[in-house]
């Protein structure tokens, strides 16, 4: 989806029915479009109205916090968002969550990219099955294979570590990854690939420098729709670290929330830290976003 | 990966397929080979490209699954040396035998049923009209479109950590219900707090976090739908509201099974957005079922309760494939 003006399917009657009279006609045309302009406005309130409390309080101090009631802070500070970045170990936590996120990226990019060349381009006995069996994965519920997953974690050895977040991880987003890599391969035209082979190219040579750079825009939209819900993970990242050093942002943020008296201005700069990379990965990378999420749901 | 010694049943499968049929009979044996050499060395390849996707879903993806099933007929509490087959206890533990998980996990399936009713209902709801609202729009259409991303692109942990700030007794919500001189609906124990309003304040929330991407999809489906279509549609004297409720609605009754069914899913398995804001609390009035699975995995300490996860898990499974069987059914009827 691009961003050209898209054509309004509501009736723009270019003739009145009654033919005159366009006074009270044009004064009820412009009426409704007024309602209709009053109620994306509400919706958007609503999108963004938690997300606007949250900035609130981050830049609240501790007293004003628990006073509540006004959104814009009377006395603004940055002095929350530093102690939560120093003090309460959000910048550790950061780093980790960075690390963490971009292994499972490349990973994601590395594997089913080389997968999805695979299904959409080579001929090989056990394809379709194959691939059929990554789409099944799709239907196994989260809660299911996730205790399976810390048990054989554990007799691995690699609870807890990030290679251990990483690796489930990676599979997780394996049906989404293949679908998409998949369909996007299977654009490229195939008098590509032969003329390449004519001239004696490789198959890993064809992989790299033909098809690759050729479905860059479905690189990223992976790269994005895997790097979010991983910053994000909470589930399986909450039942596998077990050492605040190695704990990720979402970690963090349950650590403050569970003391006894939540200082919610602390929390709400937690927060905000946790949101912001994603919010600008977003902004700067929306199209791809947008064609990512239609493209996933309609395959 | 048996095909190299044998040529001639080969070269009859190439040329069924259409691949280069004429040469390879003209040409004699070998180009045959040849063909055959090619065929090799793609599959081989072929499995080259697939072998790090496949070992790691061999590993993550059928170990864990085949090993649930299997502890799901075990009695086990994750430290002792063997497991106790218990058969199909587990499954009757949890469905109706056992007094101390069934009736727990029925009021659990009530709550879960109650959000797959409502969060599919409210979200077509919200996300149909709002689509045409936006779609109608001439200024501002992208950047709204951005501002009503955002509760996707901040879902997470950190923005429902925030709904629980405004939730509480003396946080937003119920300052603007009181600023709005509708005081009276606010609540005094918080929004989560009241067992009352505890689940639909639940429900509400993820219905929220739903919005955006049926949003889009509904918006990428008016723009498919022919202008001429409509065009006639208002000829015939249809005004805004029949054309959109009479010819709209039914071009995007594809779109509506598909937001449906992903709620579904999400409804029948979610419990992140559960676990973080209320733990199933107030006194188990938000427990859902992937939130008892969890707390039976996880939260249970030495208690043997790992078999019972395992199966409720399975039951999920079991559940969420019917929900696909039967949404393939209708989409196939729709088409």
């Amino acid at each position: 989806m691009t961003t050209t003006p898209l054509t309004p399917i509501t009736s723009r009657p270019h003739r009145t029915p009654a033919g005159g009279g366009a006074g009270p006609a044009r004064a009820r045309r412009i009426s409704a479009r007024v309602l209709v302009g009053l109620l994306l406005a509400l919706y958007g309130v609503i999108s963004v109205y938690p997300f606007l409390w949250m900035v609130s309080a981050a830049f609240k101090n501790q007293f004003e916090v628990v006073r509540g009631g006004h959104l814009v802070p009377h006395h603004p500070t940055f002095a929350t968002l530093s102690q939560t970045w120093n003090q309460l170990h959000f910048f550790r936590y950061f780093v980790n969550s960075l690390e963490v996120t971009l292994l499972t990226v490349v990973l994601t990019l590395v594997v089913y990219a080389a997968a999805g060349y695979a299904f959409a381009v080579l001929d090989f006995p056990g394809r379709g099955l194959l691939q059929k069996m990554f789409v099944a994965l799709l239907f196994v519920p989260g809660v299911t294979v996730m205790l399976p997953i810390v048990l054989l974690e554990d007799k691995m050895g690699i609870l807890g570590t990030h290679m251990g977040l990483v690796l489930p991880f990676v599979n997780g987003g394996a049906p989404l990854s293949v679908l998409l890599m998949t369909g996007a391969f299977a654009t490229v035209p195939k008098e590509l690939r032969e003329s390449a082979r004519v001239d004696g190219a490789g198959e890993f040579h064809i992989f790299t420098r033909i098809y690759l750079p050729l479905t860059r825009p479905a690189l990223i939209t992976v790269a994005l729709i895997t790097a979010i819900p991983t910053w994000n993970e909470y589930l399986l990242t909450r039942v596998s670290l077990n050492s605040e050093s190695t704990y990720t942002l979402p970690l963090g943020l349950q650590t403050l929330a569970s003391e006894n008296v939540p200082h919610y201005n602390d929390l709400m700069a937690g927060a905000l830290i946790v949101v912001i990379p994603v919010v600008v990965l977003f902004l700067s990378l929306q199209r791809y976003f947008v064609n990512g999420l239609v493209g996933a749901v309609k395959g | 990966m048996s095909t190299v010694p044998r040529p001639a049943p080969a070269r009859t499968a190439a040329a069924g397929r259409g691949e280069t049929p004429r040469p390879a009979r003209a040409a004699g044996p070998g180009t045959g080979r040849r063909v055959l050499r090619r065929r090799t060395y793609e599959a081989v390849s072929g499995y080259l490209f697939v072998a790090p996707a496949v070992i790691l879903f061999a590993v993550m993806g059928l170990y864990t699954v085949g090993y649930g099933f299997l502890l799901s007929f075990a009695r086990w509490n994750g430290f002792a040396p063997h497991w106790d087959w218990v058969g199909l206890q587990n499954y009757k533990d949890l469905l109706w035998q056992n007094p101390a998980y069934a009736p727990r996990l029925h009021h659990a399936a009530m709550h879960t049923l109650y959000v797959m009713i409502a969060v599919p209902l409210l979200t077509v709801l919200v996300s149909f009209p709002l689509a045409v609202l936006l779609n109608s729009a001439r200024r501002m259409q992208g950047l709204l479109r951005s501002v009503y991303f955002v509760p996707y692109v901040t879902s997470g942990v950190a923005v429902f950590f925030a709904w629980q700030y405004i939730l509480q007794p003396d946080g937003a919500v119920n300052t603007v219900l009181g600023s709005l001189g509708m005081g009276s609906l606010s609540q005094p124990q918080g929004w989560l707090g009241n067992p009352a309003t505890a689940l639909p304040t639940m429900i509400v929330v993820t219905v929220w976090g739903a919005v955006p991407v049926a949003m889009l999809l509904y918006l990428t489906g008016l723009q498919s739908i022919d202008r001429s279509v409509l065009e006639a549609s208002q000829l015939d004297g249809a005004g805004w509201w029949r054309t959109n409720v009479s010819v709209v609605w039914p071009l995007v009754r594809p779109i509506t099974s598909i937001v449906v069914l992903l709620n579904l899913r999400d409804s029948l398995q979610g419990f992140q957005t559960f676990l973080v804001m209320t733990n199933g609390g107030p006194g188990d009035h938000t427990n859902v079922l992937g939130l008892e699975a969890y707390r039976l995995a996880f939260l249970m300490d030495l208690a043997p309760t790992l078999g019972l996860a395992s199966a409720l898990g399975w039951l999920l499974f079991a559940a969420a494939l019917v929900i696909a069987l039967i949404n393939l059914r209708v989409m196939r009827s729709a088409t």
